[in-house]
């Protein structure tokens, strides 16, 4: 297979944000997760959950509440403003200021006590009118199915609200607890409106309530956790109901019969899910999982076993924890390393080693040439660095800006280039040809715009566009060695290939079900590796514009089970250009060296069997050995590149690195400690 | 009118004294009505100036500090020079950088501020004499009131569930657990603060590299 020097990179010090909001859209089957930083992310539930769109956030920004209108997306932020999203572009379309009042819920609950209404029209939100003003905050809101009654949750009580005449209904009181919790106010975090009429709410002091709104009384009330119940959402059939708590537990209710074969149905207690270590902020209930989010940034869904037929990938539990889209970018040629963090970029140099051996000797640290912060509040959208390793570039939602730099031993010049093109306003993604001459920026309507890079500056060369299509973002890019060919991968799950010299669209490949998650063509055969995220992978031949013969045999024979059940999308793929038959892939938690000319393994054959072809003979070896040889010996991986000499860098986030700097857990106490 | 016991009996003991020591026998003395009376009236005279006399001493002492304070403001605001400049009405003055304000907050007491009517929201326009052309006057006032119900309600969240009352505790002892009663016991987990002493070691790796290159140990 060949050795590697590898460079282990534990000194990008990404920290993902916290989870404060989940939506779910039934009808497109899309997870809406908003993020305590104010970005967006967009995940495609039935394709193994693979992040397809991020709206990055700004400084200081807090989204409160996020909703799903038809196919239209609307948050709410703390800040004051209701926001709707340009999915298709991937970026805020705009901004009401809602009067310079926070919100709580998304639409209605303001911290001053009044609920306002808003019409969702067209192509905009107005304001309706207010209902009646209240003495304490609104903290959650509700709408009942029919859209008449609003059950607002605030200090120490419940209201519900008709909608027509705007004056409150009912008035519950909630407990206070008992103890010390006496003397603070209970917060009622959130509130579910049923359509039988049943509110049920969570709130502060640990209890999942359920209240009768013909009547205004208590119906039952459970007691969940010691701490807050935080977050509270009903399946679509109204029969379960889950509660996300500050411990970090997830508890079910069911509503079913206690006895089986009777009608009196009641809600009951199920399960418990511990999957998180800190507060949980949000949990939604899709068809056959429950998806859970909060302070310890990882999105978690487990899906109900009751709901599941088959045991298959999708049953497995499954946890998000950075996202799907690289963060770090190499300049192959010089060994200069890109971090893209979201307020600032750094640019590091790898250190040198000596020596032999399993673990090398350290001559020269690596070290931190470049501290980059964005101008402005918005974060930055996508970066990218020349393989020369002169040019950096980035882009945020609304600017974009290129920047030259010059190191030598001892001298750093660094300057941004102010002239530029004006088509190149802002970019979903950034992609530098492989003789550093030519950047490609990624712009609205699925086109690709190119710019020439020299001494004097950048100037614009021309638009490729694809011939039909989507116009969703682009979020892939992918550039030949030899200068000819680039590939673009949308949303849409659609291909694009254009030619340069004629700057026009080549071919297309043909739309497959899953996304791409990663691509890469060939240096000498031309060939587009694509990898998807249900794990299937193919080789497009560019020039003969049909996938290749390769690419067919693994279509045939399919995929072993082992490599198809792994849970983390491929992100990087990378080809050795002293191997021309090897493909290198990564995900989170392995390595992946694909020799194409060996023979694929079977089910039966075992997968990870690096170890054993290691004890073998040279002759026994050849013929066991098969084309998927993994390395498990990185952890958390981020992002793995080949540099120019030879060596690999792996750059690794361990998680316990991202559990140092995340907010305060709940003390819990854990029997024999 | 607030009686004085103690001084009424202290003149009829007075008075009793001397009848004691005249005779025991003999009647009584005549007190006269009016002196008693008098004295009466001169304790609660008394009273009442010494009452007046503490008001106006306290009065005297909040008009000290009252100009204590005066003062130290009238020290902390802007020269009067400066403040009025920005009274003034709009001077016209054509310049190259009327279109390029830079919005410079100049943080004047807002009493100030109300006296003058002319101050709105429209204050870019504004160019005085002294102010560089770039500069402008700006209110705060307007923009904090906003801010501050966005920071009330999440200091609101933030005290109700990282404040005091909650059971809150580090990630290190999170961490310290999990390896107690995980599978492979391990030592508890302690955070490196990699700032303590960055002075000091940057210190050490400067003078490690000069002795290194002073003994020309590395061909350079």
């Amino acid at each position: 297979m060949g050795e590697f020097k590898v460079h282990r990179v534990r000194f990008f010090d990404y920290m993902p944000s916290g989870i404060r909001a989940l939506a779910f859209n039934g009808d497109t089957e899309r997870m809406a997760v908003a993020r305590m930083d104010g970005s967006v992310e967009i995940f495609h539930c039935s394709d193994r959950f693979f992040q397809e769109k991020i709206i990055p956030g700004r400084e200081q920004c807090g989204i409160e509440g996020l909703s799903w209108v038809g196919e239209r997306l609307f948050s709410a932020g703390l800040n004051g403003g209701i926001t709707e999203y340009d999915l298709t572009n991937q970026k805020v379309k705009y901004t009401i200021d809602a009067y310079k009042i926070p919100w709580y819920t998304f639409l209605v609950g303001c911290e001053d006590g009044t609920v306002k209404l808003f019409e969702v029209n067209e192509d905009k939100i107005q304001f309706e009118r207010n209902l009646d003003r209240q003495k304490s905050r609104i903290v959650s809101l509700s709408w009942h199915t029919s859209g008449s009654k609003i059950a607002a949750g605030m200090m120490d009580m419940i209201q519900i609200f008709n909608v027509e005449t705007g004056h409150s209904i009912h008035r519950m009181l909630a407990d206070r607890g008992v103890g010390t919790s006496r003397s603070k106010e209970c917060v009622v975090w959130s509130v579910v409106y049923l359509s039988d009429g049943t509110i049920v709410s969570g709130d502060s002091v640990g209890m999942v309530k359920l209240w009768d709104d013909q009547t205004g009384t208590l119906i039952k009330s459970h007691n969940v956790t010691k701490c807050d119940v935080l977050a509270l959402s009903v399946s679509q059939n109204e029969d379960s109901l889950v509660a996300g708590t500050s411990e970090g537990t997830v508890v079910q209710f069911q509503f079913v019969s206690m006895v089986l074969g009777k009608d009196d149905k009641e809600w009951v207690r199920t399960r418990t899910f511990k999957n998180h270590t800190h507060d949980i902020r949000a949990v939604a209930e899709i068809t056959t999982a429950v998806v859970s989010g909060g302070m310890d940034a990882q999105l978690v869904v487990k899906p109900l076993l009751d709901k599941i037929e088959v045991r298959s990938a999708a049953s497995a539990l499954r946890k998000i924890h950075f996202p799907h889209r690289r963060l770090v970018f190499c300049a192959r040629n010089s060994g200069l390393m890109l971090f893209q963090y979201p307020g600032h970029l750094e640019l590091w140099r790898l250190g040198e080693s000596e020596g032999k051996g399993s673990s090398l000797f350290v001559k020269r640290n690596p070290e931190k040439l470049l501290h980059l912060k964005v101008k402005g509040e918005d974060h930055i959208r996508c970066s990218a660095v020349s393989p020369c390793g002169e040019w950096i570039v980035y882009s945020t939602a609304s600017s974009l800006r290129l920047y030259r730099l010059h190191y030598q031993r001892f001298l750093f010049l660094f300057f941004q280039i102010s002239k530029l093109p004006k088509v190149l306003s802002s970019a979903n993604q950034l992609c530098f040809s492989s003789d550093s001459s030519h950047l490609f920026s990624a712009s609205t309507q699925s086109s690709v715009h190119i710019v020439s890079l020299s001494q004097s500056g950048c100037k614009f060369v021309g638009t490729l566009k694809p011939k039909s299509g989507s116009h969703q973002a682009i979020h892939l890019l992918a550039a030949s060695e030899d200068g000819e060919w680039l590939a673009s991968a949308n949303s849409d799950h659609e291909v694009h290939i254009y030619n340069l010299q004629t700057r026009k669209a080549h071919c297309t490949v043909p739309v497959y079900s899953s996304a791409v998650t990663a691509m890469g063509i060939h240096p000498t055969t031309n060939c587009l590796f694509m990898m998807y995220a249900d794990q299937q992978m193919c080789e497009y031949s560019i020039e003969q514009k049909q996938y290749t013969d390769w690419s067919r045999t693994v279509q045939r024979k399919g995929l072993h089970r082992l490599w198809m059940e792994r849970d983390t999308p491929c992100l990087n793929v990378m080809f050795n250009p002293q191997n021309p038959s090897h493909v290198i892939l990564h995900d989170t938690y392995m390595l992946c060296i694909i020799d194409q000319s060996l023979p694929l393994p079977d089910d039966k054959t075992q997968f990870y069997n690096q170890l054993t072809l290691k004890s073998l003979t040279e002759d026994q070896r050849k013929s066991h050995s098969h084309a998927f040889k993994v390395c498990k010996t990185f952890k958390d991986i981020l992002c793995v590149e080949l540099i120019s000499d030879q060596s690999l860098v792996v750059v690794e986030r361990p998680l316990e690195d991202v559990a140092t700097q995340l907010p305060a857990p709940i003390k819990q106490k854990k029997f024999a400690t | 009118m607030c009686v004085l016991p103690f001084k009424e009996t202290d003149k009829m003991s007075e008075l009793t004294e001397t009848q004691i020591e005249s005779s025991d026998d003999e009647l009584p003395e005549e007190v006269a009505f009016d002196a008693s009376k008098s004295a009466a009236l001169k304790s609660v005279k008394d009273a009442l100036e010494a009452a007046k006399r503490e008001k106006i001493l306290l009065k005297e002492k909040r008009k000290k500090r009252q100009q204590l304070f005066q003062e130290q403001k009238k020290r902390k605001r802007l020269p009067q020079e400066l403040l009025e400049e920005f009274d003034k009405e709009p001077q016209k003055q054509t310049g190259p950088s009327d279109n390029k304000c830079i919005n410079k907050k100049v943080s004047t007491k807002p009493s100030d501020i109300n006296k003058d009517k002319t101050k709105t929201g429209n204050m870019p326009k504004r160019i005085s004499k002294s102010l560089p052309d770039s500069y402008t006057v700006m209110r705060i006032k307007d923009e904090s009131a906003a801010k501050s119900l966005q920071q009330k309600a999440m200091d609101f969240i933030q005290s109700r569930l990282y404040g005091p009352g909650t059971k809150r505790t580090t990630n290190a002892e999170l961490l310290s657990l999990k390896k107690k009663r995980g599978a492979s016991k391990g030592a508890a987990v302690e955070f490196v603060n990699k700032k303590l002493g960055a002075s000091q070691k940057a210190r050490i790796a400067r003078s490690n590299k000069r002795f290194i290159r002073q003994q020309k140990l590395i061909p350079f």
